[in-house]
């Protein structure tokens, strides 16, 4: 049997359409289940007391924010001590600035990269004093290098 | 091409089949033949048949299982198998025969009871291991190794107040917590909130993990006691380019405070397991009795300031450490002035501020160290104060008298630093000439007044000192 | 017979009537022919042509490396399952969970060494079957489209190997996820160095999928563990099962068709199924596309029981080794995981190892440019070679087992040489501190390497005049840099990236 010349099957072919519509809007709900909506975990944002007990001319490490509380005469700042290349813990050392263990990244004492395959400076976090007058320190806010945070 | 292709095959088949079968059985016996526990438990089931007295003794005896025994604390989150070979450890007969069927010492175990504690509370240790080598875990990647009999003693602290015990509890630990008061080590660091700020807190010293301890010059075992043992006989042996002086320790004093440092554990343990003196320390904390000021400056000026009787030269800050009794010093200056400096310290120099918010000392402390201090010279009215002259003259006898010893910056590193802010700000005007008038007897500060220098020169030498007054607080000076 | 007799005899005769139901012919197969019927109609066993080449069954030319990777997929999906009776993937449940089943679980310290040994070995084989494939020529036509699915049966490998590292939830498992997924937030680097990443962060994207956070925490491990256990298992067995299809429907493992094809072997006898002088009429010309399947049964055996030999010598043989390796070693697990602490060095697994090196210079091109690179360049070798001659023959003659040899002193020597020179001099950062990342990203030992190999295989190519000549040699030299690149990362580096000859030269912390 010759082949016969093909008719438009327009039902045929909305109906597959309609599958190919209906199972991609499924798909493209389905792919946005992965994505967090909500961030799972406390608030990085850390409170950490009066503001006079760091003394000026001081460094402290706050481990659990993933930072260093610098304050000096200018005022206070806070440097993240999470290596820019791949989110190791930076050291620090007075003076020199900061050194990552895991692939020898160095930074500068204001985080700026010297060496290594960091590709990014650490940041700077963002400063205020809460409503009950304790040093508060957002750990998921940057702000420019070089601003310093004055009581 | 003949005969059969698949011969090669089959005999790499059973070669492999025999392999296998081997190292699976192999793998069998090790695991429920030869493995140690099940040797120590047949032993124990010897010794209780040994021991056993009646018939139903006896039966018992024989009829002991070999299993994996544990001790299962969900209060305390701890699963222990350590019963698994110290089968006898409760059991007060089992005196004569040797470990693990031994009972524990002491008889801990009849007010400690095992199912209540477990074992890993007291001892450390991975308690979830089956043979000894593991349940040590010392070199090994366990962050708590077992702790060694003679430094055990150090997690009483855990639960008890440490003095509240009876003697021969934790002898180590009360002597080493004696050492850490009289040794002045709260003058450099923090514990409870309560320090100076030169060295880390030691807050939670007894739980640091290896790993957070500088270990590049640590000889031996790469625990944590052995660096505190270590660290104790040379501080900066271990810790390059630590400014801790070497405290001259025997053997068993570097033990005790050795305990003393493994005791310090900020631990959550439920409500239930503190025994009423800790809870009673901890209410001693919190409402502290009246302070007594020889035993605080014992504790927190001591380490520096030694008797405070005459000033020194620190080698390590590189620095003078003023003598803060110095009766010519205490005789010139008032309670508050003195108050002020403890509270303030000397910003910019090694004397960090001690007051509530710093080091952490209440206002009755300071003013218990205040009236301590106090005993070298009553307050003695001071002389007014010259009126101010003027400041390029007196920067000129500055230069010539005063800098050789104060800087001509001020910042004093063989003399008190003038130009500090807290000095400024606590000093008065009629305590600074009369310091240059008078002297200070029994310190390098010659007696300027008697050496010939004016009234109007003294007010020179005012006027030029107090530029560097800082300009934001009211100067006491300009009260009446 | 009475209708209770009848019942009676029929329940005494069910034994026999259950094995004769089950089996086609009714019992066991004796000859040849009943051999091949089994084959064919067995759902399991006719996966497997009736038919098999003898030159299929050299083991020199295979080493047999599908199967190994077949048998260590059985052996892991069994010891995986076992497993996943006592592990739980919760953050607070995890490590201990591990420490269980290796001290109390009944055989669980053995199987757990037999999960992880067999894993190694797993992604081992998967690296020298390609080499395998490739070198004999085995994607050319009509092959092409089943390297394509190797290629993502590599993939699905080396994600269910990584996905599996971080359930222990120790030290190791931590921080080489860390590193991981910051490889994942790599993009990033290039974002940020053009300034866009405040519209457009396929880096951040990324990482949050994986982790499900910001941080490697609860959520990361149980994605990891939905992958480890369902998805890439699913993805892994569906696309086996069409490499399978695909082999039977290509023709059967490749051969040498150009040489005379060995005599068939039929019973007991060696047979030449087709006579070398006769020849054969065409009978129809038909159009369309149908599967190729040689010319069987010329220079085959019976499958059953010759192939089926073959393949349980090589499953025996896997498991085997396997279990020695399982006995005396056991599968490592340092300290809970802790955040706080990062290890120094923190190393990715060993297959990863290479890549870490590069990651080291720049985390794009090492982590996302250069993987990209060459699984873009091996899906090509098959639709760029398109020469149908060499199939089968390794190296495809002496002429490439010379350039296979040249070239891989080249590759051996230019990494080499680059590494000392990075390790004695540094890189770019070193002498320029201030300059721009961009130009780090386009100029790092990743992308000379890339050129060097680059500029050999066309040397090569203009040499030789065959892309076949030129892709063994590009092949060999990224072979070479693999392994160098290996070794680099897991010998000679040590806490602080540093470079240091022998692990015992490592200073204490």
């Amino acid at each position: 049997m010759p082949d016969s010349p093909k008719r438009r099957d327009f039902l045929g072919l909305t109906a597959l359409w309609g599958v190919v519509i209906a199972m991609g809007t499924a798909l493209a709900g389905v792919m946005r289940l992965p994505k967090p909506a909500v961030q799972p975990g406390p608030l990085r944002v850390f409170k950490l007391g009066d503001p006079a007990q760091f003394a000026v001319g001081s460094t402290t490490r706050v481990e659990t924010g993933g930072f260093f509380l610098f304050r000096e005469e200018q005022g206070f700042h806070a440097i993240s001590s999470v290596c820019t290349h791949l989110g190791c813990v930076v050291a620090h050392n007075e003076g020199e600035g900061f050194a990552c263990p895991c692939h020898g990244s160095r930074f500068s004492t204001d985080g700026s990269v010297v060496g290594g395959p960091a590709p990014a400076a650490l940041p700077w976090l963002e400063i205020v004093l809460s409503p009950d007058g304790q040093l508060q320190v957002n750990a998921e806010s940057a702000v420019p290098k070089g601003s310093r945070f004055k009581v | 091409m003949s005969g059969d292709p698949s011969r090669p095959f089959k005999w790499v088949t059973v070669i492999c089949s025999v392999v296998t079968a081997g190292f699976l059985v192999a793998a069998a016996v090790r695991e429920n033949v030869s493995a140690d526990w099940r040797g120590h438990q047949a032993v124990f089931r010897g010794i209780l048949l040994s021991k056993a007295k009646d018939d139903t003794a006896r039966a018992t005896a024989r009829n002991l299982p070999i299993e994996i025994r544990q001790v299962v604390v969900p209060a305390l989150h701890t699963v222990d198998r350590c019963v698994t070979c110290h089968l006898g450890i409760d059991d007060p007969r089992m005196t004569d025969v040797p470990n693990p069927h031994r009972v524990h010492p002491k008889k801990l175990l009849a007010i400690h009871r095992v199912e209540k504690f477990g074992c890993t509370v007291c001892h450390q240790g991975q308690g979830a291991a089956l043979n000894f080598e593991e349940a040590k875990a010392e070199d090994y990647f366990w962050d708590y190794p077992l702790l060694p009999a003679k430094f055990t003693e150090a997690t009483c602290a855990s639960c008890h107040d440490p003095r509240a015990l009876p003697k021969g509890s934790a002898e180590k630990l009360v002597l080493g917590m004696q050492l850490f008061e009289q040794k002045g080590c709260n003058g450099c660091h923090k514990l409870n909130g309560k320090g100076g700020q030169l060295g880390p807190a030691l807050d939670n010293e007894g739980l640091k993990t290896k790993h957070q301890f500088v270990r590049a010059n640590l000889k031996g075992s790469q625990t944590n006691w052995n660096w505190f043992a270590e660290h104790f006989r040379d501080p900066a042996g271990i810790v390059a380019g630590s400014l801790m002086p070497m405290p001259a320790l025997s053997q068993p004093q570097v033990e005790a405070l050795t305990v003393f440092m493994l005791s310090l554990r900020q631990r959550d343990l439920p409500a239930e397991y503190l025994a009423p003196d800790k809870i009673d320390e901890q209410y001693a904390r919190l409402h502290p009795p009246a302070p007594d000021g020889a035993a605080l400056y014992h504790r927190y000026c001591a380490a520096c300031h030694d008797t405070g009787l005459h000033s020194r030269w620190d080698k390590k800050f590189a620095r003078f450490v003023p003598g803060i009794r110095n009766a010519a010093f205490i005789r010139a200056e008032d309670d508050e002035c003195l108050a002020e400096n403890i509270r303030e310290g000397r910003p910019g120099t090694r004397m960090p501020g001690w007051g509530p918010k710093a080091g952490g000392l209440s206002d009755a402390e300071v003013t218990a160290l205040v009236a301590y201090l106090r005993t070298s010279a009553p307050a003695m009215v001071l002389p007014p104060a010259p009126p101010r002259g003027e400041a390029t003259r007196g920067a000129a006898l500055f230069a010539q008298e005063c800098a050789g010893c104060h800087g001509m910056d001020g910042k004093g590193v063989i003399a008190p630093a003038l130009a500090n802010p807290v000095f400024q700000q606590a000093a008065t005007d009629a305590f600074i000439s009369q310091t240059i008038r008078a002297g200070r007897e029994n310190t390098p500060m010659p007696a300027f007044g008697r050496a010939g220098v004016s009234e109007s020169q003294i007010g020179d030498l005012l006027a030029y000192i107090r530029r560097w007054q800082p300009p934001t607080k009211q100067a006491r000076s300009q009260r009446p | 017979m009475t209708p209770i007799q009848e019942f009676l005899e029929n329940l005494k005769q069910t034994p026999r009537h259950i094995r004769e139901s089950a089996m086609r012919n009714g019992k066991a197969p004796e000859t040849d022919r009943e051999r091949s019927q089994s084959t064919l109609h067995n759902l399991f066993l006719h996966m497997q042509s009736v038919r098999t080449d003898r030159r299929s069954l050299r083991f020199a030319y295979t080493f047999g490396l599908g199967l190994i990777l077949t048998a260590s997929f059985v052996v892991l999906t069994i010891t995986g399952i076992l497993l996943m009776v006592y592990y739980k993937p919760g953050v607070e449940l995890a490590y201990n969970s591990v420490k269980d089943i290796h001290f109390v679980v009944p055989a669980g310290r053995f199987i757990r060494n037999i999960h992880r040994w067999s894993a190694h070995l797993m992604v081992l084989a998967v690296f020298l079957h390609m080499a395998r494939v490739f070198y004999t020529g085995s994607y050319k036509r009509p092959r092409e489209f089943n390297w394509l699915i190797g290629l993502a049966l590599l993939v699905f490998t080396l994600g269910l190997s990584f996905t599996g590292y971080l359930l222990p939830w120790d030290q190791l498992a931590y921080w080489a996820v860390t590193i991981g997924a910051n490889i994942a937030s790599s993009p990033r680097e290039v974002t940020d160095a053009i300034g866009i990443t405040a519209w457009f962060d396929p880096g951040g994207f990324q990482k949050q999928l994986l982790l499900g956070a910001n941080y490697v925490g609860q959520e990361s491990l149980i994605r990891f563990y939905v992958l480890h256990v369902a998805v890439l298992p699913l993805l892994i067995s569906a696309f086996m099962g069409l490499h399978f299809w695909r082999v039977r429907k290509d023709g059967g493992l490749s051969r040498d068709e150009s040489k005379p094809a060995p005599p068939a072997r039929i019973g007991d006898r060696d047979l030449e199924v087709f006579a070398p002088t006769k020849t054969y009429g065409l009978m129809a010309v038909v159009r369309g596309r149908t599967p190729v399947v040689g010319r069987s049964p010329e220079g085959s055996v019976s499958s059953w029981p010759n192939l089926m030999w073959a393949e349980l010598a090589a499953f025996m043989f896997t498991i085997a080794v396997t279990l020695v390796l399982s006995y005396f070693f056991d599968a490592p697990l340092k300290e809970m995981a802790n955040p706080a602490i990062p290890e120094n060095p923190a190393k990715a697994p060993w297959y990863f190892l290479g890549l870490q090196e590069l990651v080291s210079y720049s985390a794009f091109m090492g982590g996302v440019g250069i993987p990209s690179i060459v699984l873009i360049g091996l899906g090509l070798i098959p639709y760029l070679d398109r020469d149908p001659r060499g199939v089968g023959i390794w190296f495809g003659g002496p002429a490439g087992r010379r350039t296979f040899w040249q070239s891989l002193a080249y590759g051996l020597t230019s990494v080499i040489a680059l590494l000392a020179v990075t390790v004695n001099f540094g890189w770019l950062r070193t002498w320029f501190p201030t300059i721009p990342q961009i130009a780090i990203i386009i100029l790092n030992p990743a992308t000379v390497i890339v050129a060097m190999f680059s500029a050999w295989s066309l040397w090569v190519l203009r040499r030789t005049g065959s892309i076949r000549m030129s892709a063994v040699a590009l092949f060999t030299c990224f072979l070479a840099g693999f392994v160098v690149l290996t070794a680099m990362g897991s010998i000679f580096r040590g806490p602080n990236w540093h470079f240091y000859w022998w692990p015992s030269q490592w200073p204490t912390h």
